[in-house]
């Protein structure tokens, strides 16, 4: 079991990567202390430790016990026939994980995974800061409106942006649908295509998400130091290499943190497929958190649903890491 | 935005519950008289839940020691409560049971098998009785049976030059061509082309067509020529766009049919009251007949049955409220409720029933030769699946026959 307690913290440095890892999505890699300290249970300590203790009960009670749980489980055959009788649960080994490379469903939803993140993040990214240096230098008296609208999305409850954005794509009466036969062009049925539903969720997460990135890249910009924006001016540097060569390396740090929560963010896509296509149409918009939800919750197949939660976290895992490797190389 | 770790509580949740309720769940505990005073606790489902607590409320009038407590659960959500409730003991008394989920629940082993000196099989459709039972014993009294027909509109249909019900898929077929391209409809008809339920669409198609979910040794049919036929029929509506090849998860097709974008669906008797109530001046524009045939007009019946579970300790309670809500009376009195197609076949000869509107007629027709989904403890999982075979062939891009030959291998693992 790995967990973050204080009374822990005196294990070798190798504990730690687990630990960060397990977090699933916590911050990653920090935490490195020198040698162990006195920090055994003592009067000294005990405030610190009431204090702790309503989050690590939570923490563990909701956390750490079903990360355990879904792996131990992940090993079983948990399914219909074990909430009647758990006992009969048996282990099955890797079973579940072979399976699921056998599994036609689960390898489409593994590519739409990709595929959304392949094309969701690098967009969600570029919208972001493009919406963000917009912001930061013009629009006047309106920057506060647009930047609660373009924020706006990130906070509606997705059932709401999910009529909307139902009455946009609509092929029959929708609002693309008017515009297209406004001048005599017919509208594709975006989500009942297998072609164009993926594309279209795209477009959809991207205008969902890209407020996170732009507050986040505001503030970004919000720490580059006005006089390093002067000098570069008065050096004669015009608009364009004033964000070339300030604006894009000061904002690296940023642009690491908001690529990386973006991509986990990504690769766990569930809301968009669950409320406007169900997966469909056949499969196209299937994606890994969604076909997880189906088996475990539809289908009970507890076991088999929890070995592609590990698959899915170890996916995450490693393109986390890669991209820390990738960005953080290029800032040094 | 973190549903795996969400999914991953909700499911190690689960285990725990079950690891430390199971314990304590079996055994029934003390069994409570029927005269004693107690409370039932019984779930209902959808829109059935609501007119369920009026009824619970009536039936405490005549039996005041027994206070009926009923908890509506959306129909949605229905199959993923229950069966946490079995994993963590803490089912009701009694419930609602959709007929298709029977299977399961008898797989699972927490339904308390119906006393057959008190509910008498001859009382009910045989096609509802059956579908509660398994190896020769009954674990649900039926409740209510739907059934699928077809609604049309006859005012379009005139339009088109079309006067007469379609009697057979050519009509059907015909009646949806003539709606887009005389009575100028947006479409021909509405098969519902993909997501969840899309089989309860198909299903009479394969009915219709002679073919069968299970044969006779209970293995798969979905690849015989019956089950091509009847995906190649359906196939043929959104090959000649006259059916749309998508629709969100939620669609309602009563509005398409108000507007008569939809003038043709295949539906179930509640649709009835839904136009009624969201479609006022479809009255007199619209009729139902008995679904067009293939070799035949076979529809399958679907519904309800009330189930006690093992673990109630109020089974006599639970006796007496499902012998009330089952009574003939009482069904006839549901039937105006809720526009329910009572169980009970006597029932039908009640005045409540003899005057209902005509367009229920195509309902009791239906009925006299519709067929039931075999209880299944995976049906939810082989449902799945013939959704997406449905969407296979509305999207395009497989052929029937590739279709009916995936669906068959898919089924396989599932059933037997």
């Amino acid at each position: 079991m790995a967990t973050t307690t204080p009374s822990r913290r005196g294990v070798p440095d190798r504990a730690h990567a687990v630990r960060s890892g397990a977090g699933a999505g916590g911050a990653a890699g920090r935490g490195r202390r020198p040698g162990p300290r006195k920090d055994r249970l003592s009067v000294q300590n005990l405030p610190g430790w009431m204090f702790s203790t309503p989050f690590l009960a939570l923490f563990l009670t909701f956390m750490a016990v079903p990360i355990v749980a879904t792996f131990v489980m992940s090993f079983t055959d948990f399914g219909l026939r074990n909430v009647a009788d758990p006992f009969a649960t048996e282990f099955v080994g890797v079973e579940n994980y072979a399976r699921l490379f056998d599994d036609e469903r689960f390898l489409t939803s593994l590519f739409n995974t990709f595929y959304f993140v392949v094309l969701g993040v690098p967009l969600t990214v570029g919208a972001g800061l493009f919406a963000a240096v917009l912001l930061n230098r013009g629009v006047g008296r309106l920057r506060t409106f647009f930047r609660v609208g373009f924020y706006a999305p990130v906070v509606t409850s997705i059932v709401a942006v999910a009529v909307v954005w139902r009455f946009v794509l609509d092929p029959a009466d929708g609002l693309i649908s008017g515009l297209a036969s406004e001048v005599g062009l017919r509208s594709p049925d975006f989500l009942g295509s297998k072609a164009l539903a993926m594309p279209s969720l795209i477009v959809m997460a991207v205008w969902r998400n890209l407020g996170t990135a732009m507050v986040l890249f505001l503030a970004g910009l919000q720490g580059i130091p006005a006089e390093v924006r002067e000098a570069a001016r008065l050096d004669g540097a015009g608009v364009w290499q004033e964000f070339r060569r300030i604006t894009v390396p000061l904002l690296r740090p940023t642009m690491l943190y908001v690529s990386v929560m973006t991509t986990i963010g990504f690769l766990n896509v569930f809301e968009e497929p669950f409320v406007m296509t169900e997966g469909g149409p056949d499969n196209a918009t299937m994606t890994v958190s969604l076909d997880m939800y189906e088996q475990g919750f539809k289908f009970f197949h507890m076991g088999y649903a929890s070995a592609m939660a590990y698959v899915l976290f170890t996916v995450i895992l490693a393109v986390t890491l890669l991209q820390l490797r990738l960005l953080k190389d290029k800032t040094r | 935005m973190q549903p795996m770790t969400r999914i991953a509580a909700a499911t190690a949740a689960t285990t725990a519950l079950a690891l430390l309720l199971s314990a304590c769940g079996s055994g029934g505990g003390e069994q409570t008289s029927a005269k004693d005073k107690q409370t039932l606790t019984v779930w209902g489902m959808g829109e059935e839940g609501k007119h369920l607590a009026k009824l619970g409320k009536e039936f405490n009038k005549k039996h005041p020691n027994i206070t009926v407590k009923v908890t509506p659960v959306g129909w949605d959500v229905v199959h993923q409560k229950l069966v946490s409730a079995v994993a963590a003991g803490e089912l009701p008394d009694m419930a609602q049971m959709g007929s298709t989920m029977m299977g399961e629940f008898i797989e699972l082993d927490a339904l308390e098998p119906v006393d057959t000196k008190t509910f008498k099989k001859g009382d009910f459709f045989p096609a509802a009785w059956n579908g509660g039972v398994k190896d020769g014993e009954a674990y649900g009294v039926p409740w209510y049976v739907d059934t699928r027909a077809l609604f049309y509109r006859t005012d379009l249909a005139d339009k088109a030059g079309v006067k007469k019900a379609p009697a057979t898929w050519e009509d059907q077929r015909d009646l949806a061509k003539a709606y887009k391209d005389k009575a100028g409809t947006k479409w021909g008809t509405y098969n519902q082309p993909a997501n969840v339920g899309a089989w309860q669409t198909w299903l009479p198609f394969l009915y219709s067509a002679g073919g069968r979910l299970l044969d006779d040794s209970g293995k798969p049919a979905l690849d015989s020529p019956e089950s091509v036929e009847a995906l190649e029929e359906y196939a043929s509506y959104f090959d000649e766009n006259l059916s749309r090849k998508s629709s969100p998860p939620d669609y309602d097709v009563v509005k398409d049919f108000g507007s008569g974008d939809a003038p043709m669906f295949i539906s179930g008797p509640w649709i009835v009251n839904n136009i009624k109530d969201q479609q006022p001046q479809l009255k007199g524009k619209y009729a139902t007949a008995p679904l067009p045939a293939g070799k035949s007009s076979t529809s399958w019946v679907g519904g309800a049955s009330l189930v006690t579970f093992k673990d109630s300790e109020h089974k006599a309670a639970a006796e007496e409220f499902t012998e009330y809500l089952t009574g003939t009376k009482q069904q006839a009195h549901w039937y105006e409720m809720a526009k329910s197609l009572p169980a009970n076949q006597a029932a039908w000869n009640e005045p409540e029933l003899k005057n209902a509107p005509e367009q229920l007629d195509a309902f009791e027709k239906q009925l006299k030769t519709a067929k039931t989904v075999p209880p299944l403890a995976k049906w939810e999982e082989l449902a799945a699946k013939i959704d997406e075979g449905v969407a296979r062939v509305s999207q395009k891009g497989e052929s029937p026959k590739k279709t009916a030959a995936w669906m068959q291998k898919a089924a396989e693992g599932l059933v037997g």
